[in-house]
């Protein structure tokens, strides 16, 4: 790549979060994000630190099926991002929509996008208010995935009425963000959720060692976090690990993750990372970030390469730039294999493949050489002689689905990095009760001295 | 021949619409997504043209592809 090759973008002053110019800078491996406020000068962030090369990731692996809103709640193009809701000029559905159900929590992290707190003012929204809001999603995207959040959704004891009324609304996969504190201590609440309608639980788990808990979370709880795993074995309750991760202090503990999230292949359905993004509350001082790129040849050379960074590609939903995934096969004697899928897909394309006709699948699927089986074979080699038996490669691979285990991540934007071309492909949105959709990153986003883009009002009453 | 098992009476009575020959049990290889299967589903010995019953592709078939779709 040519040295001092620019490409034009648009982003945000990290100081007023005004609406500026910016461009990706190319310098060898690196790609810097460098905008100029007329009023606050100019700044540049690490966005890319290769290999795989920014090119290489962006152009021969990243496909992104563009699929705009299905209903845009604005009916005008407004000033792209600060009167969001969504507007014309999105650019994706919703894949995933993340509903604030309370701002309290009962945890004060050191790092938290919410800036959430047991003593959080204001009243959570009523049941009657997320009932509303979740039928005029329905009917605005559809059944996309949903996503309750917070601050802790656990903390409210009508939980379980929310997983209902949403699941009766229509959304087929309702996921809990949760520090699973809740679903350690108190016994049968896992089923409760899980009687309720709920799918899966989207769980804080930034690492196994205590000092990693202490500096992300403020306190060890390495024992609880186990216990909720294990509640939710207990109840069937699918399980994604999501860490946060940080330079310096977890970013060492990428391969020990997969490694406990392979222990529990069956129960732990995917593990997740996220570099932290300065938004919300964080500790003053540097801000250290990690790239795309780094979690990538980290998670290779701290899993000694059972997994490869050559394995992960960008989501077909959101933009190429924003999440990595691969799925592996959890053998039994715990070895990974990938498990291909060349074209990544999301539940924004979920309504189409439900209406694909018998012939349509049936094309899909298309005839090779019989002996060349070089992947599928493997499916019965664990299962020992199966001579006799009812049983084929689909009966193996429906039977093994069960231990796929998705490592995945999501590279949130803050007012450092934010590139507005990544944002008009947002797929994750956070559900605003009265104000719609909004990209996750900017609903979060907050400036240099705290001031954030998206003021979260105080909702409630019946 | 395992999954001889699953194919019906009428699965087996096809005749090949190019070659008029009928359709034998044989070993397939379908591929989805980069995955190979092999299943034995009733083949011309002829052309290769094999036929796909519905209640696999309505089945098993769907059930894989959205696995393999992560759906």
């Amino acid at each position: 790549m040519k040295s001092d090759e620019r490409e034009p973008t648009e982003s945000l002053c990290p100081v007023c979060l005004a609406r500026v110019p910016a461009e990706r800078r190319f310098a060898g491996e690196e790609v810097r994000l460098e905008g100029h406020c007329p009023d606050h000068g100019m700044w540049s962030t690490l966005i890319w630190s290769g290999p795989p090369s920014y090119r290489a990731w962006c152009a021969d692996k990243g496909t992104v099926s563009c699929s705009v809103p299905r209903e845009a709640v604005l009916s005008t193009p407004s000033a792209c991002p600060l009167a969001c809701g969504l507007c014309p000029e999105h650019q994706q559905s919703t894949c995933t929509a993340v509903l604030e159900i309370t701002r309290r929590c009962n945890l004060v992290c050191p790092i938290c996008f919410a800036e959430s707190r047991p003593d959080t003012p204001g009243s959570d929204p009523s049941l009657r208010e997320l009932e509303a809001t979740l039928r005029d999603l329905f009917i605005m995207q559809g059944s996309v995935n949903l996503q309750l959040s917070g601050g802790e959704p656990t903390l409210r004891a009508d939980l379980p009425d929310i997983i209902s009324l949403a699941r009766a609304a229509g959304f087929a996969f309702v996921q809990l963000n949760t520090n699973g504190l809740r679903l350690a201590q108190e016994l049968e609440y896992a089923e409760k959720l899980r009687d309720a309608g709920l799918v899966s639980v989207f769980l804080q788990f930034d690492g196994l060692m205590d000092a990693t808990h202490r500096a992300i979370r403020g306190r060890a709880f390495g024992a609880e976090k186990l216990r909720a795993v294990e509640r939710c074995a207990e109840a069937g309750l699918a399980v994604v690990l999501v860490s946060t991760v940080v330079a310096g202090v977890n970013d060492g503990e990428l391969g020990a993750l997969v490694d406990f999230a392979t222990e529990w292949a069956g129960v732990v359905r995917g593990v997740h990372f996220q570099p932290v993004s300065y938004f919300g509350r964080y500790p003053v001082g540097e801000r250290p970030r990690l790239t795309l790129p780094e979690i990538l040849r980290a998670l290779e050379s701290q899993t000694g390469s059972r997994i490869k960074a050559d394995d992960f590609e960008p989501s077909s939903c959101e933009h190429v730039r924003c999440s990595f995934r691969a799925r592996y096969w959890v053998r039994e004697d715990g070895r990974l294999e990938l498990v291909r899928s060349e074209t990544g897909a999301c539940a924004a394309e979920l309504s189409s493949a439900a209406r694909r006709a018998v012939a349509a699948t049936a094309r899909q699927w298309s005839l090779g050489p019989v002996g060349r089986n070089d992947y599928v074979g493997d499916y019965g080699s664990d299962k020992g002689d199966t001579a006799g038996a009812a049983c084929d490669d689909l009966d193996r691979f429906l039977e093994a689905a069960g231990r796929i285990l998705a490592v995945s991540g999501m590279l949130f934007q803050d007012a450092w990095d934010l590139d507005l071309e990544r944002v008009r492909r947002c797929c994750v949105h956070a559900l605003v009760p009265g104000r719609g959709l909004i990209p996750f990153c900017l609903w979060n986003l907050t400036s240099e001295s705290g001031k954030r883009l998206y003021l979260r009002t105080t909702t409630g009453g019946p | 021949m395992a999954s001889i098992a699953r194919l019906s009476e009428d699965d087996l009575r096809w005749m090949c619409c190019r070659c008029s020959r009928p359709l034998e049990v044989g070993p397939v290889e379908l591929t989805y997504l980069g995955n190979s299967f092999t299943l034995e589903l009733p083949r011309c010995p002829d052309c290769g043209l094999y036929l796909i019953p519905e209640e696999l592709a309505t089945g098993r078939m769907a059930e894989v592809e959205q696995i393999l779709e992560d759906k």
